[in-house]
């Protein structure tokens, strides 16, 4: 990659509300936080912050504040009601941004409020008729004239992959990103919110059928005994549980054979 | 002739503990028992067996005592063959797309499949709707496989033709949805596996412009009940089409056994990918943040030689933890800290070297599957916990463990370079 | 030829003075780069008072040196009166003579000791320009009292010894040069001439006269840039503050950072301060250096100061313990100066070091600095059968203040403890329960005066609706807040630290103490309760009532080394050579103390995070527990 190309480009990072999970306050979303620290990061030519929802809401223009105050010197704010579909709005803007549409457009992988079905990417690479790449963790590098990127994507535990794909593409940025920067009191002053209007929302039907509740704690499943007799029932019952206190060794040279046994055992090694 | 009673056969023979019960009811008489008036007794008691709970059986439905008889009562279940539940003339589909990596079932594929039973017993016409499972290979699946698909609840079987295992989403979800457009499934269930099922299923119903049930555990009636908000909120909505379940979404198939009969894919050609999977990247398993690590050593206050340490956990390729002791002492960055204070670790195998288990540590460490002790206190909080312990100096422990670390590396590899 | 001597005297008198003048324009002009703040005048005509009183009070704790210094400064100026009376204005008298030998010799005895301190100086004492000083204090106080032996007739006069009044001439020049233009002109005795000033002008006027000023000043979120990014950022008479040190290092003894081996050294950072406000580099500086830090770093009073003159981990390594700004015996406000900079770099930069940035915003997320869940913080109290305001009550004679160590085991002890205490003393008390939010102590002292600001007014809001006479708290970070920093906001309340409050209750024999054996006890003054709130008593006085006698360790009172705990410095986590809590127990350890009691949950969980062996650590109210005679309830 040349240095100069891959700072050319664009990048638009799309940004939601948040809430804490155990206090339910509204905060930045952790993700979409990530998601932006990558793009901050990076640092390319042309950075944008994106947001679609309720303006008039008092907590949400705080967390927005808060993601100015990462350094990020304006957002732009699609308003839409807490009813209407984000996504509808969101495509519709970027399809119509002609020459402003992104060449990466970053997500978090799912939001932290609301149905949560991480869908919100997928849909929009649908619409723009562009690659999707999930839960990747960093940009490496972009290469302009041949039209391709090559980002990191982060697997479980720990584990990275490197995805090449063309440009334009959306990505969702998952929790192996770097873990976004302090948003700062005088930055988030700073910044400026922008509201973008002359987008026709659409309001989400769907939805309005569905009950939401506070998440019930999900049944954890027992072991099912299939005992097809008393006595197997019996001894299921009454057998004693396997003893979790474990071996000691004593002996430092039969030591370092058994410890690389069990990591054998457990596929570690 | 005067018939003498042996009382103490009479006792043994009335004490189906003592060892000798069985050899004297059988009697030392030829195995009937001569009454004091000198008639044969007929013993009533003699009949059926002692089962393993040690209590008297009697087998009414004529297995012989010796096959019930000890190990061979479990042998004689797994022969119990199961119902088979036939599909016939199946006119429509429930899809799974299972991850099944190797071909082999992951228990959330498993539950998966329960769940498409469930959906398969919802629908309108559910005599002849079928749980149809897709897979991807490039080749067909073995006799075995193809039984525990049997078994986990597979009616019909696709399998889609597959290159490599590369990451090739979009190459998945175009033929997934080719076979839609071909079967047109009631419903597509995908696990909600990262990178797997769970980005599959929102491609197809990207594609298909369906919106999924996301996060679904629960099939209730004909309602899917999905966790919302990150988990903090449940949604009760109607059936879609795409359905992307959470582990232990429904019970798994035990109790029937499925016909898993092939059905064919039309043969589509696919478009070229945009995403190209350029392998894994070489990751350094102390650039793996701590609570995702799956190898963990450890260190604490029982560390002499942090060289050796670091040495050791190079060879054994694990992630460094530290205690807070070892932290603070500034052997070790903060970021290493294991336990409440520090980060929440869930490692498959955790080896704590000279920590003794402060609480906080322990707390730290709940979610770890095997712990290894090395320490010279027998008697810690950390050797209670631990599955292994070596109660010895950690440092001859680590120096005798970088030994053989090191001889077997070249052993294995040595004799290839030479022939390179 | 006396009256060559007189001459040169006159001229050299005049040119240095006007010199020094200019000298003391060009310092005001620097001093006055920095913000407005209010010039309190007034001050100015107590500057003899506080120097007598305020400023003596701290210097006479090292007896040598304040008599020294007495001796010294008291010879300097009455010479120096006289020498202006006498050969500037020409004014001749029997009188004068006398006097200006007396004066003469009387800073000629200072001087030596001066001197004889300098012989092998300690390590806190800078030396470079510093080393100068004693001799030009000789040479200044003897030339004059050879000046004033012959004309008090002592000794005949030097008419003719070209000697004499060349070596007289060279004399006069070196000390005039010192004493009358180094004074304004950066030399030494810089401390004198901004000294004087900074206590008439000194930024928190009620330190002086036995009062204290201890909370931290309140910053105007609605300026333009938040907190000190360069020197003029600072008020005026900070910058004027920070001329005034007199690097004699006291600051550096105290500092429990500076002893750990973190990069912070207070004495080095007012001196970069100075470099900073006039410009230059720190090479000249010829005291300690932040440990580990080497170089040389430039300066000026627009240039960003962290990361170009100072260190980030410097202003980052300090726990507000205070301990520098008590053995100041120019008054100088260290803390105020290093909280200043952390604002700017909290507020602005966002570059609050190690999890800060996680507890932040753990603040504005949860209310409490690790994030629990906040209706949760009454989970300790289930089985104590609160009352709670807005509950169960809408007042109370008491409302103790939980604070953090409601979400801490280890600290819910004590909180438990002084529940049962004021229970047994039948005390009507409630808690705001889940109400309750951090009372913004860490939040104010990581810089973040905004989740400060915020926390206060929704503090104040919640306490506003309840009636009650006292607040009562187990934590002196909340007593010191809501006792000194809430007033700012409008929030004035009676507030008790759990040991003031316990002690009043066991005076009023509401409490009945048995005698307990616990062997030595030690007692551990928390910052925030002793240095920032002068209660050294209370804790010590229930001690007592116990039957413990105290052992003292080598730093108590005022002096108590810090644990460590305070200003977030466990949050920031700079790297040191060894940990303060550590230094610490073994302060304990150095006089078999079994038992540490402490007053802080702070102190309490970094005392128990050193390793084992070390003293048992328990608070003063579990110990008053064990020790509580509780009478049957009727």
């Amino acid at each position: 990659m040349t240095a100069n190309s891959s700072k050319d480009i664009a990048i638009t990072t799309l940004l939601s509300v948040g809430q804490h999970p155990l206090s339910a306050r509204p905060r930045r979303a952790e993700e979409d936080a990530r998601a932006l620290e990558v793009m901050l990061q990076f640092a390319p030519a042309s950075m944008k912050a994106l947001h679609a929802g309720d303006t008039a809401d008092a907590q949400n223009l705080t967390v927005l504040k808060d993601y100015l105050g990462m350094g990020i010197p304006s957002i732009d704010v699609i308003p839409t009601s807490a009813d209407s579909d984000a996504a509808e709005a969101l495509a519709s803007y970027l399809a119509n941004a002609g020459d402003g549409q992104p060449h990466i457009l970053l997500t978090g992988t799912r939001s932290e409020v609301g149905e949560s079905s991480g869908f919100l990417p997928y849909l929009l690479a649908e619409k723009l008729a562009i690659p999707f790449v999930p839960n990747i963790c960093d940009i490496l590098s972009i290469d302009m004239a041949a039209g391709v990127a090559e980002v990191m994507q982060s697997l479980p535990r720990g584990q990275r992959r490197k995805i090449k794909t063309q440009l334009p593409f959306v990505a969702s940025v998952g929790m192996a990103a770097a873990i976004p920067r302090q948003s700062s009191f005088g930055a988030a002053r700073r910044g400026v919110i922008n509201t973008v209007s002359s987008i026709d929302t659409v309001a989400d039907e769907a939805q309005t059928a569905w009950k939401t509740e506070p998440a019930r704690k999900r049944p954890k499943r027992l072991k099912v005994v299939k005992a097809k007799t008393a006595a197997e029932r019996f001894k299921a019952a009454t057998a004693k549980v396997q003893s979790s206190g474990g071996e000691k060794i004593y002996e430092v040279d039969k030591a370092a054979e058994a410890i690389l046994k069990l990591l054998k055992e457990e596929k570690v090694l | 002739m005067v018939i003498r009673r042996n009382r103490r056969l009479e006792w043994i023979a009335r004490n189906r503990l003592h060892p000798e019960h069985s050899a004297v009811l059988m009697g030392v008489n030829g195995g009937d028992e001569i009454g004091p008036s000198g008639l044969v007794r007929k013993r009533p008691h003699d009949i059926g067996f002692i089962g393993p709970n040690g209590i008297k059986r009697i087998d009414r439905l004529g297995n012989s005592l010796a096959t019930m008889a000890g190990a061979g009562a479990h042998k004689g279940q797994a022969e119990v063959s199961l119902p088979l539940y036939v599909v016939e003339n199946a006119s429509q589909y429930v899809a799974v797309v299972l991850d099944a990596p190797e071909g082999r079932l992951s228990e959330h594929d498993k539950d998966l499949l329960g769940l498409a039973q469930q959906l398969k017993a919802a629908a309108d016409n559910a005599a002849s709707t079928a749980v149809a499972a897709i897979i991807f290979s490039s080749a067909a699946p073995e006799a075995a496989r193809i039984e525990s698909y049997q078994l986990a609840g597979v009616d019909r079987l696709i399998v889609l033709p597959a290159e490599s295992d590369d990451y090739q989403p979009e190459q998945r979800a175009a033929q997934i949805c080719a076979l839609t457009a071909q079967y047109d499934f009631i419903h597509l269930c995908f696990p909600d596996t990262v990178l797997g099922g769970a980005d599959t299923g929102r491609r197809v119903a990207a594609n298909l412009a369906e919106r999924p049930a996301t996060s679904v555990w629960k099939l209730d009636g004909t309602q899917l009940i999905c966790r919302g908000a990150a988990g903090k909120t449940d949604i009760t909505r109607p059936l879609s089409k795409v359905i992307i379940a959470l582990e232990q979404c429904a019970d798994q198939i035990d109790e029937s056994k499925h016909e898993c009969l092939a059905l064919s894919a039309d043969a589509i050609t696919l478009s070229a990918s945009r995403i190209e999977d350029l392998g894994k990247a070489q990751v350094n398993p102390n650039d793996i943040d701590l609570t995702e690590a799956n190898f963990i050593l450890s260190g604490g206050n029982g560390i002499e030689d942090w060289d050796r340490f670091h040495e050791a956990a190079r060879l054994l390729g694990a992630t460094e933890g530290a205690s807070r002791v070892a932290v603070d002492d500034g052997f070790m960055p903060r970021e290493r800290q294991v336990g409440a204070t520090g980060k929440w670790v869930t490692a498959r195998v955790y080896i704590a070297v000279g920590i003794s288990g402060a609480i906080q540590h322990m707390q730290g460490i709940g979610q770890c599957d095997k712990v290894i002790a090395i320490n010279t206190d027998d008697s810690c909080d950390m050797v209670k916990r631990a599955d292994l312990s070596i109660i010895a100096d950690s440092d001859a422990i680590l120096t005798a463990l970088i030994e053989t670390l090191s001889n077997q590396s070249s052993a294995e590899f040595h004799p290839q370079e030479a022939v390179a | 030829m006396a009256d060559y001597l007189s001459q040169i005297i006159f001229w050299l008198g005049i040119t240095l003075i006007t010199l020094g003048v200019i000298g003391a324009m060009r310092r005001i002009r620097l001093w006055r780069q920095g913000q407005s703040s209010t010039v309190h005048w007034k001050g100015l005509l107590q500057i003899p008072k506080r120097y007598l009183v305020d400023l003596h009070h701290v210097v006479a704790r090292d007896k040598y040196i304040s008599n020294t210094h007495v001796a010294t400064a008291g010879g300097f100026v009455l010479t120096s009166v006289l020498v202006i009376i006498v050969y500037l204005f020409g004014i001749k008298g029997a009188v004068l003579n006398w006097l200006m030998l007396f004066s003469s010799a009387l800073m000629l005895v200072g001087a030596v000791f001066v001197f004889k301190r300098r012989i092998n100086p300690p390590a806190n004492l800078s030396k470079g320009k510093w080393s100068r000083l004693p001799y030009s204090l000789l040479i200044y106080s003897t030339t004059f009292l050879l000046l004033a032996l012959p004309a008090t007739g002592l000794l005949p006069d030097y008419t003719g010894s070209y000697l004499m009044i060349a070596l007289l001439s060279v004399g006069v020049f070196w000390g005039f040069s010192e004493m009358y233009f180094g004074i304004t002109w950066g030399g030494p005795m810089k401390h004198a001439f901004a000294g004087a000033l900074h206590l008439g002008l000194h930024r928190r006027q009620e330190r002086f006269g036995g009062g204290r000023s201890t909370g931290l000043k309140a910053l105007d979120l609605d300026k333009d840039s938040l907190g000190v990014e360069k020197p003029e950022d600072f008020k005026w008479n900070q910058l004027l503050s920070f001329d005034a040190c007199v690097e004699c290092g006291r600051c550096e003894k105290a500092c429990p950072a500076f002893a750990a081996g973190q990069p912070l050294n207070p004495k080095k950072l007012i001196q970069d301060m100075v470099v900073g406000m006039a410009g230059g580099d720190t090479a000249k500086f010829a005291g300690s250096p932040y440990p580990g830090v080497t170089g040389t770093y430039k300066g000026g009073a627009i240039i960003p100061i962290v990361d170009t003159l100072v260190p980030a981990n410097t202003i980052w390594s300090c726990t507000t313990c205070r301990a520098c700004v008590e053995e100041c015996p120019m008054m100088i406000e260290h803390v105020d100066a290093i909280v200043d900079m952390r604002r700017h770099q909290t507020l602005e930069k966002g570059n609050t070091p190690g999890k800060s940035a996680e507890l932040l915003e753990n603040l504005k997320t949860t209310d409490n600095p690790n994030g629990y869940a906040p209706d949760s913080r009454m989970d300790w109290a289930a089985d104590q059968n609160l009352k709670v305001f807005g509950e169960d009550t809408q007042q109370a004679d008491v409302l103790l203040w939980m604070g953090d160590a409601a979400f801490d085991l280890r600290n819910q002890r004590t909180l438990r403890a002084t529940v049962a205490l004021l229970r047994a003393a039948s005390v009507d008390f409630a808690v705001i329960g889940n109400q309750e939010c951090d009372v913004g102590d860490a939040a104010r002292r990581l810089g973040d005066e905004a989740t400060f600001q915020r926390l206060t007014k929704d503090n104040i809001a919640t306490l506003s609706k309840y009636q009650f006479k006292h607040i009562v708290t187990t934590d002196p970070h909340v007593f010191h807040s809501l006792k000194n920093e809430y007033p700012d906001f409008g929030g004035h309340y009676s507030v008790y630290h759990h040991t003031q409050f316990l002690a009043e209750l066991v005076q009023q024999s509401k409490l009945k103490l048995n005698s307990t054996s616990l062997g030595d006890v030690t007692y551990h003054d928390p910052c925030y309760l002793g240095r920032y709130n002068g209660e050294f008593d209370a804790p010590r006085y229930l001690l007592e009532s116990m039957g413990i006698s105290v052992k003292e360790m080598e730093r108590s009172q005022r002096r108590s080394r810090c644990c460590g705990g305070g200003g977030g410095a466990p949050i920031t986590d700079i790297p040191g050579e060894q940990r303060i809590p550590d230094m610490r127990i073994a302060d304990a350890k150095e006089i078999n103390a079994g038992t540490v009691a402490v007053a802080c949950p702070q102190c309490n969980a970094m005392f128990e995070g050193v390793v084992a062996p070390r003293p048992d650590i328990k608070d003063v109210a579990e110990l008053m527990l064990d020790a509580t005679v509780f009478e049957e309830a009727h």
